[in-house]
């Protein structure tokens, strides 16, 4: 049962789990792809920025220059650094300036640090190779200054007057804000994708949990089947018209038609006791009856002639027959109700007290009796029922193989099972006896009163055994008993 | 009704023949002025508080009863040729130009502002307040920024100053450039593109309340001489009676309370009347630097000439 539905609930995590894994890849791809293309965009517009504000500087630049106008200069990287002030007043600048081809500062947006007349500072080996990779533009263009917040584009435009290389602007725009920018949108879309995430996730276990309901109804339904709790089953609710709904109400209808069957069956088993019980009844009756007619005519004839004693004597052993065997009959039917009160057990070498009984029964016949008990001392045994059993299966072969043949019984143990073995090798069973062997009263023996097997096969049902036959019309019989061991001493 | 009529005439005429030019003095024709009367500014005023001169010019215009216009150029080499060609009658110059020789004299002397009590001013070497620099000889081998070629405060002193111990500003300084703004070269300062500059003391002091800020980051190391108040002219070709005119109004401005509300916008006292003597502290100035550095002198002429003729 537990595992049943760790396996269902754990096929509808594991519905949930697909379908949450699937949303989440397309989620994510798409969304890293979006961050992409963003950031290229971004970067792009970067670019642009750099480009268009070392531009606007190098417009006016070559004169300034050629005038040796630095203020002009100055003023003109000045006015760009403003003019890029947006709404947040961060404008990404973070140097601007403007050199000769030799590197010589001609206006720089930190004069301090970088005066006017000198060598551009070189704090360290990036500005070497940036001044350097500038140096050699000849068009405009970026270079880049490491990635990262502290990372920068850098715009390059060369300042030409009528062919002649007069220096270069460059204007240095920090990745700050693009990497915020990026940051933001990959924020946003990972949200969405989360969002996306926690949805698909939702859906995946209200369709896992719609598929696996009625599996799980289903399951313990069957479970019920097994159990054969039949009228308990509740009808599995049927939704829709797929897969699923023609499974649960295929399953519905199984259950109906079981449920039906088992009560048919029930029906059946009733009217069959009472068949049986009719049985009983009028082979009680028919088995009285007949001693009870012989008994009449003997007291009828006694009474009119009271003082003949030879009829005394002849009719008395006639009364007395009759009556024991009326008695015989009563005593085989409250049989089982003596046995049901019997408690006592013991060792199962007391199976041994029945040689004797078996000995006297062949009575000098040349019957061939062979006795192995191999049951341990250590098996327990209801001493009354166990002894019941095996004493009328042998009775019945001693009296089948009439005047010479073989008997053998055998007891050994066989797992948890008592396995109790009486064969003969007397003239079988035939064909047309087989289905009434343990119907009561039946009988193929002249003074039978065909209870025998009937009560071996009642007790052997008492003790949750099975009994089985095995005969060949001319090749003998062979009755085997198999006792659960948890059983046979009860 | 007739005479309407030939005004409009002419005006149409004027403007299919482009004989309107606005930047040409103002005639007085039949008493009916035709074109504004212009006024020429330099550096020697802070210039960015447009609205305050606007108000101004009507408050002249409305005085002398024509248009008064100010014709504003960047160096005092302009204006100084507005004057000459006679396309400009008035303009508030400095003393180096007042002081230079002309042949023949084209100026007359209108007017000198009166400052902080006297018609005088100086010349102040300022450097960035940070700066370690406390002598103009400190400043060897850096950066200087000067207002303008003419400029007597922004250009003479510091040149009169080095001249008079044997040096050139070329071989003085590391590099200098002209602002053209008095404002500009504090500016300069400031932000340490110049290591030192040379300003109108009037102008520091003036924007020292306009534009704390800015001023503070500066630091006067050096202090010149009282020199005349940069002057109002005249052209010597205008007509007299406007000169006159002109000349009453300016006197008149610390007299009446409108003139005063723009004298204190200027953070003058009022126009005065000096002698010309008043400017021949410059001109002594100029003669010594000349002197000291004849060759120096000449190419310095040549290369504000460039730069002069860079509009």
């Amino acid at each position: 049962m537990k595992l049943c539905l760790r396996h269902l609930s754990s096929l509808s995590v594991k519905f949930a789990l697909t379908i949450t894994a699937v949303v989440a890849g397309v989620a994510f791809t798409t969304g890293a792809v979006i961050v992409t293309l963003d950031w290229q965009h971004f970067h792009r517009e970067l670019e642009s920025k750099s480009l268009l504000l070392a531009h606007s500087v190098s417009i006016t630049a070559a004169g300034d220059i050629l005038r040796n106008d630095h203020w002009s200069l100055f003023k003109s990287l000045k006015k760009m650094a403003r003019k890029g002030t947006g709404e947040r007043r961060e404008n990404g600048i973070i140097t601007a300036m403007i050199i000769d081809p030799q590197g010589v500062v001609l206006a720089h947006l930190q004069p301090n640090e970088n005066p006017l007349g000198m060598p551009l500072a070189l704090n360290d080996k990036t500005e070497e190779r940036l001044l350097d990779s500038a140096k050699k533009f000849r068009t405009p263009g970026t270079l880049n200054g490491g990635f990262g917040t502290n990372g920068f584009l850098e715009g390059i435009v060369p300042i030409l007057s009528d062919e002649k290389l007069l220096g270069f602007v460059r204007v240095r725009l920090s990745y700050r804000e693009l990497i915020l920018k990026a940051q933001r949108s990959a924020m946003i879309i990972l949200g969405l994708t989360l969002a996306l995430v926690v949805l698909g996730s939702l859906l995946g276990a209200a369709i896992s949990r719609r598929i696996t309901k009625p599996l799980t109804a289903m399951t313990q339904g069957i479970e019920a089947l097994g159990r054969g709790e039949l009228s308990d089953i509740k009808p599995i609710t049927v939704r829709n018209d797929d897969e699923l709904g023609i499974l649960a109400s295929a399953f519905n209808k199984m259950a109906k038609e079981m449920a039906e069957k088992k009560s048919l069956e029930e029906q059946i088993a009733v009217s069959e006791k009472l068949v049986a019980l009719g049985r009983i009844s009028a082979g009680v009756a028919h088995e009285v009856n007949n001693p009870l007619a012989g008994l009449m005519n003997c007291i009828d004839t006694l009474k009119e002639h009271p003082d003949d004693p030879e009829l005394v004597e002849r009719y008395l052993p006639l009364l007395d027959k009759g009556l024991n065997r009326i008695k015989s009959i009563v005593e085989s039917l409250l049989i089982e109700l003596r046995i049901e009160e019997a408690h006592g057990t013991d060792n199962s070498s007391s199976l041994d007290d029945l040689r004797d009984i078996v000995e006297s029964e062949i009575n000098g016949r040349r019957i061939d009796f062979i006795w192995e008990n191999h049951l341990g001392d250590d098996v327990l045994i209801n001493k009354r029922r166990v002894q019941q059993i095996v004493l009328n299966l042998l009775k019945n072969s001693v009296q089948a193989l009439h005047d010479k043949g073989t008997v053998t019984f055998r007891t050994f143990r066989d797992g948890n099972f008592v396995i109790l073995e009486v064969s003969d090798n007397g003239p079988g069973i035939p064909p047309e006896f087989r289905n009434h062997l343990f119907d009561p009263f039946f009988t193929t023996k002249q003074n039978g009163t065909g209870l025998g097997l009937w009560i071996v096969y009642r007790l052997v049902e008492s003790m949750r055994g099975v009994i089985e036959v095995e005969s060949e019309v001319g090749g003998g019989t062979q009755f085997q008993v198999s006792l659960p061991m948890m059983n046979v001493s009860t | 009704m007739l005479r309407k009529w030939v005004t409009y005439f002419a005006l149409i005429l004027g403007t299919l023949f482009g004989v309107t030019d606005s930047a040409s003095a103002g005639h007085v024709e039949n008493g009916e002025v035709t074109k504004p009367i212009q006024f020429g500014l330099t550096a020697v005023v802070v210039q960015d508080n447009l609205r305050f001169l606007d108000q101004w010019s009507q408050y002249l215009s409305d005085k002398i009863g024509h248009r008064v216009e100010f014709a504003r150029r960047k160096s005092y080499r302009e204006v100084m040729d507005l004057l000459d060609s006679g396309r400009i009658d008035f303009a508030w110059i400095c003393g180096y130009p007042f002081i230079k020789k002309r042949d023949p004299e084209f100026i007359q002397l209108l007017s000198v502002p009166v400052y902080a009590g006297r018609p005088l001013y100086h010349s102040f070497i300022i450097v960035h307040k940070d700066s370690p620099d406390r002598v103009i000889e400190d400043l060897e081998g850096k950066v200087f920024a000067f207002s303008d070629p003419e400029s007597n405060s922004g250009y003479l002193f510091p040149q009169f100053l080095l001249a008079s111990q044997g040096k050139t500003l070329e071989r003085h300084f590391r590099q200098t450039f002209f602002t053209y703004s008095h404002a500009e070269t504090i500016e300069a300062v400031a932000e340490q593109v110049a290591n030192g500059g040379a300003v109108d003391s009037y102008i520091w002091e003036y924007l020292k309340e306009k534009r704390p800020a800015l001023v503070k980051n500066t630091r006067v190391i050096k202090k010149s001489p009282a020199f005349g108040f940069p002057p109002v002219v005249a052209r010597i070709g205008a007509d007299p009676k406007l000169v006159q005119k002109m000349r009453n109004i300016l006197l008149g401005m610390s007299r009446d309370l409108e003139g005063k509300k723009f004298l204190a916008g200027l953070k003058l006292d009022g126009f005065g009347e000096s002698p010309p003597e008043l400017f021949d502290g410059i001109r002594d100035m100029a003669a010594m630097t000349r002197k000291a550095l004849p060759w120096a002198n000449a190419a310095e002429r040549k290369k504000n000439e460039v730069a002069a003729g860079k509009e």
